[in-house]
């Protein structure tokens, strides 16, 4: 006997087998799990840690030169050749392939192809797409796949034209979404209620709609998906500001110069009560006639990565044009205000700080900025993406090169891209009701 | 006696401890060294035995007393430090015995390849900017080699979307129906007809087609970028310029071809002194026919031409085929550029180097870049898209102004009408 500790596969095997039983007895008996719990893993579900497997460790025995990948590293990053006024699409492409969610998801190979033929899926392509751009190659990569797919399934951006980056991503995440169902032209139902694929699960937040009734105070609700919010700016001529800025004090951090619309600014107006007027009667549900109402927009369901538009371009019938106007954006992000659990406290318009800053569930950071140059007819699309959690960084198609973050936060913004801090597991219920509903 | 339980624990923990660290290549940590335990071990100890105090009095189990409460902080602390330092070195221990202790070398000179460069003039890979002229990619459509800046709009006529594509289908179509007219040799034999339109044999071809105007040099004398430099050259009406001082004149007039057949050439509309008034009768009831002054030949465009006004093309007809010539009725879509081949891959080809060549007059301020494009400059794709008069894209969602906004010159079927006179080439 060596008196040595000895490693059996097979023992621990089954002693891992025995230890996942265990744990999904333990999750089962408890009957009510909450977010907290849930947040520590190993409650129903355990992670195991990577270990290598003996051709593994022979094929890395043979590769010497290993690199750990540390934070002053150019792995993640390269640019995008433009392959003719498709710097918007490039733009969008560096946003969401440093979506740290969406690149965990494909780096770990979780795609599996549902679509008839996989030269034609949107999703393996993006899968493609982030494999290219994370193998350190210092060469600029060349999209043309992705342009070509793009064409063929959102016939509506097909063309050798300038266009909008807000409108592609809307259109890519369309898309997306269809092939990870394997549907090619949009024939099922795909209530976004109830679809679990990964665009959904990051991108798909609910908008809740208040209508209440002036004269019985009934509220009529619903709520809608989206993937984006896009906000009104001041200067616009639909535009209407009922609040200066500098009234409130400031929220989310953000420097508060008078006289400077914030992004908290445009978000408070995006929710705020909105009377309509006596030419705009709805037939309230309740007392069965034909009342003034108010109509409110809040956030019932947070969506993991936040994706925030600016309306700089103005197709109003007067003029079209683009608003230039600076908006501040801050780094960090709290939408509790904006959520329909607090629209109680906004009475009046006032704003209440919220109380219990202390949880984090609906905070966000920033990690990608899409910035638009030039006019409504030609212009130029950049972004700053984030890397490396606090390292900045413009993409200006074939050329990245270092940014700092006050040269993030002090660009125009047109499109913000904020991701949740703290991310939470489902608990068995919740995704027992979805899969039930679906 | 708390003291010598703690010792015993202490001890055994030690000596496990030391068989598993003789397996380590790492030295143990400090303070599990038996000697220099007592004194922050102790220290922590008396901290954990306080605040479990104060723990169990704020749960008002103050029925413990105090040298059970000892024991109980010492259990618990040397669980705690077991665990911390067991439980690593078992790891070490495990990583070393099934063989990927050693996966955390790295090795340090390739690391340095990947350090992110912050330097003016040189992007993070220390790269210099805008030498990115060169890269290419294969279409997916046409499976040919394409410069990647140029690629959208190759990608825009291949799939048959751009703004030309119908207006050049309807040319390549009416060009293979007038090769078979005047060509009745090869009408029969298609696999002749074959060759002569592959992408290798194209020179062949026109030389073929073109016998009577066999000194035309090595060009399309009819492709769009011809007309284009028409355009800015505004050709002026025959009125004024045709009368008696046209020398006989051999086409190249200022441009030259380039080797590559396929690449764009210059030269502006036929010359017309070498044809035959049977020849210039047919060419006249299909294309503009103006002359123009610069160039000295006539336009190849359609008989809608916007270039050139009705009266201008009378003006033409009257001249050669005298007063009782009259301006044909102009058909919806046939253009008889003349085209030789009929092979959609070789228009493609031809067609890459096009840009957005767009024929309409509205378009006159981005037809010149979309030209230094054509020509493969490599410009900055940035400089062509601040220059482009551009439609409204940047709308918002739903809003899209699609290519259907897009004037067109004459609205063209992408087939043509009349099925007779096509039946054979189909």
């Amino acid at each position: 006997m060596c008196k040595d500790y000895v490693y059996d596969k097979d023992i621990e095997q089954i002693a891992k087998e025995e230890q996942g039983e265990a744990l999904k007895l333990q999750a089962s008996t408890s009957t009510e799990v909450s977010h907290q719990q849930c947040s520590v893993p190993g409650l129903g579900e355990k992670f195991p840690t990577w270990e290598t497997t003996k051709p593994e460790l022979e094929l890395l025995g043979h590769n010497p030169r290993r690199r750990r990948i540390t934070s002053s590293f150019t792995i993640g990053l390269r640019g995008l050749i433009n392959l003719g006024n498709t710097c918007f699409m490039n733009c969008i492409v560096q946003a969401l392939t440093h979506t740290p969610i969406l690149r965990d998801f494909f780096l770990s190979d979780r795609h599996r192809c549902e679509m008839p033929s996989p030269e034609l899926c949107l999703v393996c392509e993006m899968s493609s797409l982030f494999r290219e751009l994370y193998s350190g190659n210092p060469s600029p990569h060349v999209p043309y796949k992705l342009l070509h797919l793009v064409w063929i399934h959102a016939r509506h951006l097909a063309g050798y034209r300038q266009q909008d980056a807000h409108e592609f991503l809307i259109a890519a995440l369309d898309v997306l979404h269809r092939h990870c169902k394997g549907d090619d032209v949009g024939k099922a139902a795909n209530n976004p209620n109830h679809c679990n694929c990964i665009i959904d699960q990051i991108f798909t937040g609910g908008l809740q709609s208040d209508v209440t009734c002036q004269a019985c105070h009934g509220v009529s609700t619903t709520i809608d998906p989206c993937w984006d919010i896009s906000l009104d700016l001041p200067g616009s001529c639909t535009s209407f500001w009922p609040m200066s800025p500098g009234r409130e004090s400031s929220v989310n951090g953000e420097s508060h110069i008078p006289g400077i619309t914030t992004l908290t600014d445009c978000l408070r107006r995006f929710t705020r009560p909105e009377h309509l007027g006596s030419s705009a009667k709805i037939k309230c549900g309740s007392c069965q006639s034909y009342q003034e109402s108010t109509k409110q927009l809040t956030m019932n369901k947070l969506p993991v990565v936040a994706c925030f538009h600016f309306k700089r371009f103005e197709h109003s019938a007067k003029q079209r044009r683009k608003i230039t106007t600076y908006i501040s954006f801050p780094l960090e992000l709290d939408m509790t205000p904006f959520m329909a659990s607090s629209k109680e406290s906004r009475i009046n318009g006032q704003l209440q700080l919220p109380t219990n800053s202390g949880n984090n569930e609906n905070k966000y950071s920033l990690f990608a900025v899409v910035n638009h140059q030039g006019t409504l007819e030609s212009g130029h699309y950049t972004s700053f993406i984030r890397h490396h959690k606090d390292q900045w960084f413009k993409c200006d198609d074939a050329v990245i090169t270092k940014a700092s973050i006050k040269d993030v936060l002090d660009s125009e913004g047109y499109l913000l891209f904020y991701h949740k801090q703290v991310l939470e597991h489902e608990s068995e219920k919740v995704k027992e009701m979805n899969t039930q509903a679906y | 006696m708390p003291g010598l339980s703690s010792g015993q624990r202490g001890g055994r923990a030690g000596g496990r401890l030391q068989r598993c660290l003789g397996l380590t290549t790492t030295p143990p940590p400090p303070c599990v060294q038996p000697c220099c335990r007592p004194l922050c071990y102790e220290q922590s100890e008396r901290r954990l035995h306080k605040s479990l105090q104060m723990k169990m009095e704020e749960m008002s189990l103050s029925g413990l007393d105090n040298s059970k409460l000892e024991a109980i902080a010492q259990e618990i602390y040397a669980d705690l430090v077991e665990d911390s330092c067991l439980g690593f070195c078992f790891e070490v221990h495990r990583a070393v015995k099934c063989g990927y202790f050693f996966l955390d070398d790295t090795d340090p000179d390739s690391m340095k390849d990947f350090e992110i460069v912050d330097q003016p003039g040189l992007d993070i890979f220390g790269q210099v900017f805008n030498q990115w002229k060169s890269k290419e990619c294969v279409c997916p459509n046409c499976s040919r080699s394409i410069a990647a800046s140029r690629f959208a709009p190759h990608l825009e006529k291949c799939l048959g979307m751009g703004r030309n594509s119908s207006r050049i289908a309807n040319r390549r179509i009416a060009n293979s129906n007038n090769m078979n007219k005047s060509e009745s040799d090869q009408e029969d034999n298609d696999d002749i007809n074959d060759n002569d339109w592959s992408y290798g044999s194209e020179k062949k071809a026109k030389k073929r087609k073109s016998d009577k105007l066999w000194y035309l040099p090595f060009q399309n004398p009819n492709s769009p970028r011809r007309s284009k430099s028409l355009k800015h050259k505004n050709g002026f009406s025959v009125c004024t310029s045709a009368s008696n001082t046209l020398p006989l004149l051999f086409s190249s007039s200022g441009e030259l071809s380039n080797s590559d057949p396929f690449k764009y050439n210059n030269s502006t509309g036929i010359s017309y002194e070498t044809l035959g008034p049977e020849e210039l009768r047919s060419l006249l009831t299909t294309q503009c026919g103006v002359i123009s002054e610069h160039t000295k030949k006539m336009c190849t465009r359609s008989l809608r031409c916007p270039q050139h006004t009705d009266e201008q093309r009378r003006t033409v007809r009257i001249y050669f085929l005298g007063p009782s010539a009259v301006l044909p009725e102009v058909e919806s879509s046939l253009d008889n550029d003349s085209f030789d081949m009929t092979d959609s891959q070789a228009l493609i080809s031809r067609l890459q180097w096009d840009g957005s060549s767009d024929l309409s007059p509205s378009d006159s301020g981005s037809s010149k870049t979309s030209e230094n494009q054509g020509w493969g400059l490599g410009t900055n794709s940035s400089e062509s898209r601040k220059t482009k008069k551009k439609k409204s894209h940047l709308s918002l969602v739903g809003t899209a102004s699609g290519l259907g906004s897009n004037k067109k010159k004459k609205p063209k079927p992408p087939a043509p009408p009349t099925p007779s006179i096509y039946d054979d080439i189909n």
